[in-house]
């Protein structure tokens, strides 16, 4: 792989040019409509669209190794970047920590089994997704953005839900229960809040959607079949991540919002 | 005065018994002074009151109790034994705490009644529910209601209840009757002074003068997160007239 030709650049640059239009639309709707969020469009396609370049450019390279280290250190990275973002939408300490454990430990399992050969066939070891660099980083990428999406909703919903029953929660607690145990209805209800998107978008697979992946390796070329079976691993993947990271995420926080005797830090949600 | 009693407080330590003590106990949340070096004994029988205007730490002072936080200095101990050597949630069952608001969980009665002794593997009979719901005044079909249906009253009463349900010695009240109607008031405080006859330990934080008047034995007279008072009941209202005890159950000037 290389990069792309020269008519081809052109053409790409006349694309994206025609489809800033778009992003201005979405600009004006947004100052018609008063939603002051302007600047934000603005400046989060700017820097998506550096930061994927950026990425493009890297993958042409990495694409080329074959070193499953390499490719594992840009998971991590990305794993990283992803507890980062997730952190910046909490006004809250330690959420870093917390998210990069959690969107990390469930992103690498997972991408480890599905690395793994299982068997081979003619001598060609055989693994859940093909372990190359065109493989690896863009699914690994969908899985550590989901399981960083997943586990945001959790902390959220978690958050919000405390902080709601806070009496409630003492009260349990007061009786003599554990700190797990006067959660465990709020923890359970943020696991679903945080899984049923995902399950939602499979359900309607192939009927109201043809997903990123799939409609990818078919623009790229490949057999619409064959992308169909990579959109359900894909799927399957981002799901037990997202579950491992949620159940992570969950219990992480709840260790963090209480003490060892089992009593609620009310100052944490007044972080100073 | 404060020297005096801590002078008291130190003798009485010294072998004799020590029910419920705080020594030079102070709760500080966020560079807030909530509690201000306390040192009290509290007796093992009774109706205490706490009282004081809002902001004092009447709440923060039964969080303490019940554990629900814990002090940042001093100590406190429950029949001579120091809080820290009591595993935490044994600590809780034995010193129930009702709160303001009654924080019901979902959905019936009965599973209110019942949350507390399933923590500790005891499940409840029927004749054990009945019991509970007369402690408190409700009626028996009143078990399979959901507590979203009751009456602010009612679910007080069921929030007694389901801190009685674990048969502790000492209950905390937390001005339990101050969103309540006179009726209802009325009869939880025909159920507080029966349980007390029946040997449970009352602390109870109060706002109503008359309340105080009408149900306590001795008083703890709590401001600034220190204790100005500890008397009985009747040495208090004989002490002070009418206006300078209305004085101090009002609102403290805001910060």
């Amino acid at each position: 792989m290389s990069l792309a030709p020269e008519t081809e650049i052109t053409e790409m640059l006349f694309r994206i040019l025609f489809s800033i239009l778009l992003l201005t639309l979405i600009v004006l709707l947004s100052y018609w409509q008063n939603i002051n969020l302007e600047k934000v469009f603005t400046w989060s396609f700017v820097r998506g669209f550096i930061q994927i370049l950026l990425m493009a450019s890297i993958l042409i390279v990495i694409f080329e190794l074959r070193d499953l280290l390499i490719l594992y250190g840009v998971l991590l990275f990305m794993c990283v970047f992803a507890a980062y973002t997730a952190k910046n939408r909490f006004p809250y300490p330690n959420i870093f920590k917390l998210e990069l454990v959690a969107i990390t430990t469930a992103s690498i399992f997972v991408m480890v089994i599905v690395t793994t050969p299982i068997l081979t066939i003619d001598s060609t070891p055989i693994s859940i997704i093909e372990r190359e660099g065109t493989y690896i980083i863009p699914m690994g990428g969908m899985v550590i953005a989901n399981v960083m999406v997943m586990t945001t909703i959790v902390l959220e919903r978690l958050i919000a839900d405390i902080k709601k029953s806070k009496g409630t929660i003492e009260a349990a607690l007061s009786l003599g229960d554990s700190s797990w145990n006067s959660v465990k209805p709020i923890l359970k209800e943020s696991f679903r809040a945080g899984l049923l998107p995902t399950t939602n978008r499979v359900a309607v697979l192939g009927i109201v959607t043809i997903p990123g992946l799939m409609s990818g390796m078919i623009i790229g070329g490949v057999n619409p079949v064959i992308a169909a079976i990579y959109q359900v691993i894909i799927f399957l993947m981002i799901l037990s991540a997202g579950f491992i990271g949620e159940i992570m995420i969950g219990f992480l926080f709840i260790k963090e919002l209480f003490t060892s005797e089992d009593q609620l830090k009310i100052s944490w949600f007044n972080p100073k | 005065m404060n020297g005096q009693s801590m002078d008291n407080q130190k003798q009485k330590n010294n072998g004799e018994d020590c029910p419920i003590c705080f020594q030079n106990v102070s709760f500080i949340i966020n560079s807030n002074q909530i509690i201000n070096n306390i040192s009290v004994r509290i007796d093992r029988k009774g109706i205490t009151g706490i009282i004081g205007p809002s902001g004092s730490g009447k709440s923060t002072f039964l969080r303490l109790l019940n554990r629900l936080i814990s002090a940042t200095t001093g100590r406190i101990s429950l029949d001579e034994k120091s809080y820290d050597t009591i595993p935490v949630r044994e600590l809780r069952k034995r010193i129930g705490l009702v709160q303001q608001r009654p924080y019901l969980f979902a959905k019936t009665v009965e599973d209110n009644l019942t949350y507390g002794p399933r923590i500790w593997g005891v499940s409840l009979s029927k004749i054990d529910l009945i019991e509970l719901l007369d402690k408190v005044a409700l009626p028996h079909e009143f078990l399979d209601r959901d507590v979203e249906n009751l009456s602010g009253g009612e679910q007080q009463r069921v929030s007694v209840a389901r801190s009685l349900a674990n048969n502790p010695d000492i209950l905390l009240l937390d001005e339990p009757t101050s969103a309540l109607d006179i009726v209802s008031e009325e009869i939880l405080e025909n159920t507080i002074r029966n349980l007390s006859q029946e040997g449970i330990k009352i602390i109870i934080v109060t706002h109503s003068l008359e309340q105080t008047k009408r149900l306590t034995d001795q008083l703890l007279f709590l401001k600034d997160g220190k204790f100005i008072e500890k008397t009985s009941t009747k040495e208090f209202f004989h002490k002070y007239n009418e206006k300078e005890i209305r004085g101090f159950f009002k609102k403290k000037e805001s910060r």
